[in-house]
């Protein structure tokens, strides 16, 4: 250990720490200070988060470990994640690895909620530790070798890339909510094509963070997500977004009597993130590919047969019951056409691609307006979510991997097509009102 | 004694023909002030009717989702409703007016009454409005809920708490107005009770099998998604 740079980096530490004093509201900044103070300053700040397994976190590790030069890296843990707190350690030559036991970033199982939390969190230490770029990791990545996760963090160390998100390998019925809405809205809105632009796992420069995290203070965390807000804040910002390939992801079991309660937490910071990036997205037409780096693996798209029949069912269940609801949100076309739907049977059940992006524009509309309970309007939106999933498991069952890209594909061009419709509905809503 | 009878006769009519007379101003200020009263009654609800109109007052009123009280309203309009309420207000002040012609006593009697009643009625139609907004909200949270728990019954479940929580607001707003209390109260009792007897009797009785079939159901269901279904949503 050099002491005369650990001595100055004390100093330079702790002036920028009284800067940020009035930054420290509530306990969790407590806590990320109490935490915090262990250390002076930091590089990185990676936060591994409690969807990552023993393995996951020994890979990190090691993948930390291949950066160039020497930055020092603050990697919070959750207990989760190694099964005991390790504190305290640093390698000879190359990075200096700082590990702490971070509480806030135990969030297997939890809600979206505390996982904005967790994120939130992570943002404040890299803040309080002046860092110039922090990562996130919070799922499991099969196959994901060191030099990924050095990559991932050293075009971010480097100042090539103010946002990475990982390019998931992915098959072709994971990720659902993510194909259907938020990956094609974020395109069509923002004139960027992202796969996954809420992350999980992703890193971002100082540049970024600071004005989000800035964003949840100013509101009090109020509606601002960290996961929402990072893509659209990054490309309205005119900040660089690259990708990351990587292997496949291990997603979660589907809890089927919790979807209304996902579809909840998940689109509304998405809903508000859209009225408040408004001015921004309105100029946008088109969109672009971002730069993506590694080398894309594949995932066999193999699947047994699925059954479509309950979700069609939901669907069908929503369409007679839910109109009431749905006539406040929806102009009388779709509707029209959604009752069309009701004829048909699990066989040969399909919802237009058009017919679906319009669906997604009238609700964020109505969540703007508030013409009805946000809650409400996002739960009802559950039977018309899973009719689209059931016609989309219908459409790539039997699917290839470039047949899938290829569909997924064209329900984005569609998302960008209905664009103008979106925006007429978005500035006149009185005269386009159901 | 036919002289007599006669004399009695002509005092009695002597007697009324005075009372009357002494009542006909009084009636006649009454009638008046019925008659000025439906005038003035007639002109503000035109007035009322115009300036809710140039307020959009019926658009608002969707906005603010209380769009059901077009339901109540003559002829599905609000703006009528109101207007019609303000004239009938006016009437019942020209009718309280006319009331004092006749004696000063049975007015201050009157107006006592009618002013000690008035929190009751403010207490009682703020329970109705509320009690409204919440059973419009909890009767579609129950339909939104129970739709997306694949329940066939969602509609029957959501009308059913939205109507238990208007009659309950409405026994509520009775027992405000101190009308026929007791009533009123053993009527809800009997009411309320004999449906959670009913539905407890139906559940553990009649839909016994079903509520096990059901839950069997939902658990083979559960258990299998889990492990067996492909689809994951995020």
């Amino acid at each position: 250990m050099d002491f005369a740079a650990t001595t100055e980096g004390t100093r330079q530490g702790i002036e920028r720490r009284s800067e940020h004093e009035n930054l420290e509201t509530d306990s969790i900044s407590r806590q990320v200070r109490e935490t915090t103070a262990a250390i002076d300053s930091a590089d990185l700040v990676v936060g591994i988060l409690g969807g990552v397994d023993h393995d996951g976190f020994t890979g990190i590790c090691d993948g930390l470990r291949t950066l160039a030069g020497s930055p020092r890296v603050a990697v919070l843990q959750a207990e989760a994640a190694t099964g005991q707190p390790i504190s305290g350690a640093g390698t000879d030559g190359g990075p200096s690895l700082f590990f702490m036991s971070w509480p806030n970033a135990d969030t297997a199982g939890a809600a979206t909620v505390s996982i904005a939390a967790a994120y939130h969190s992570v943002f404040m230490a890299a803040e309080q530790l002046q860092t110039r770029a922090c990562c996130v990791f919070s799922s499991q990545i099969e196959g994901t070798k060191p030099a990924w996760i050095g990559q991932f963090a050293q075009g971010l160390l480097e100042n090539e890339a103010d946002l990475v998100l990982a390019h998931y390998a992915r098959h072709k019925f994971e990720g659902l909510l993510n194909v259907s809405i938020i990956s094609p809205l974020m395109r069509s809105l923002y004139g960027k094509r992202i796969q996954n632009p809420m992350g999980p796992d992703l890193g971002t420069s100082q540049r970024l963070f600071r004005p989000v995290l800035t964003a949840e203070e100013k509101n009090g965390g109020g509606g601002v997500h960290a996961l929402a807000t990072l893509a659209p804040s990054a490309v309205c910002g005119n900040l660089r977004v690259r990708e990351m390939y990587c292997g496949p992801r291990v997603y979660r079991p589907t809890d089927w009597t919790n979807v209304s309660s996902l579809l909840s937490a998940v689109l509304t910071p998405v809903f508000l993130e859209m009225e408040r990036n408004a001015a921004c997205w309105q100029r946008v037409r088109g969109s672009a590919p971002v730069p993506v780096a590694g080398e894309r693996a594949w995932v066999s798209q193999d699947s047994e047969k699925l059954d479509v029949q309950r979700m069609v069912e939901s669907f069908q269940l929503g369409n007679r019951e839910l109109q009431e609801i749905w006539s406040l949100v929806l102009p009388p076309t779709t509707l029209l056409e959604l009752r069309k739907l009701l004829r048909l049977t699990p066989e040969e059940f399909h919802m237009n691609d058009a017919l679906w992006a319009r669906i997604v524009y009238d609700f964020a509309l109505a969540h703007r307006l508030r013409s009805i309970s946000r809650d409400h309007l996002i739960r009802s939106m559950t039977p018309l979510y899973l009719g689209w999933a059931a016609s989309y498991a219908r459409e790539v069952q039997d699917a290839g991997p470039l047949d899938v890209e290829q569909r997924n594909e064209r329900l984005a061009a569609a998302y960008e097509s209905a664009k103008p419709y979106l925006l007429s509905r978005w500035r006149w809503p009185d005269r386009f009102s159901p | 004694m036919w002289l007599q009878i006669k004399l009695a006769l002509e005092q009695s009519t002597t007697r009324f023909l005075t009372h009357f007379a002494g009542l006909l101003p009084g009636l006649v200020a009454f009638l008046l002030a019925i008659i000025v009263s439906i005038v003035i009654a007639i002109v503000l609800a035109f007035l009322v009717r115009r300036l809710l109109k140039s307020l959009q007052f019926e658009e608002h009123l969707s906005q603010w989702g209380l769009s059901s009280m077009a339901e109540w309203s003559p002829m599905n309009r609000p703006t009528l409703l109101v207007s019609r309420s303000i004239a009938l207000l006016v009437i019942v002040i020209g009718f309280v007016i006319g009331i004092a012609a006749f004696d000063a006593q049975w007015t201050a009697a009157l107006a006592q009454t009618v002013l000690a009643y008035i929190p009751n009625i403010i207490g009682a139609t703020l329970v109705l409005l509320v009690g409204a907004i919440v059973a419009r909200f909890l009767g579609r949270s129950v339909l939104i809920g129970a739709v997306n728990m694949n329940l066939q019954y969602a509609r029957l479940l959501s009308v059913g708490v939205k109507w238990m929580v208007i009659v309950l607001a409405v026994a509520m707003a009775l027992d405000h107005l101190r009308i026929a209390q007791g009533i009123v109260e053993l009527a809800f009792g009997i009411l309320f009770g004999g449906i959670v007897l009913c539905l407890s009797l139906a559940v553990g009785l009649g839909s016994k099998d079903i509520v096990t079939k059901s839950l069997e159901r939902d658990a083979r269901r559960s258990s299998s998604e889990v492990y067996e279904d492909p689809l994951r949503h995020l």
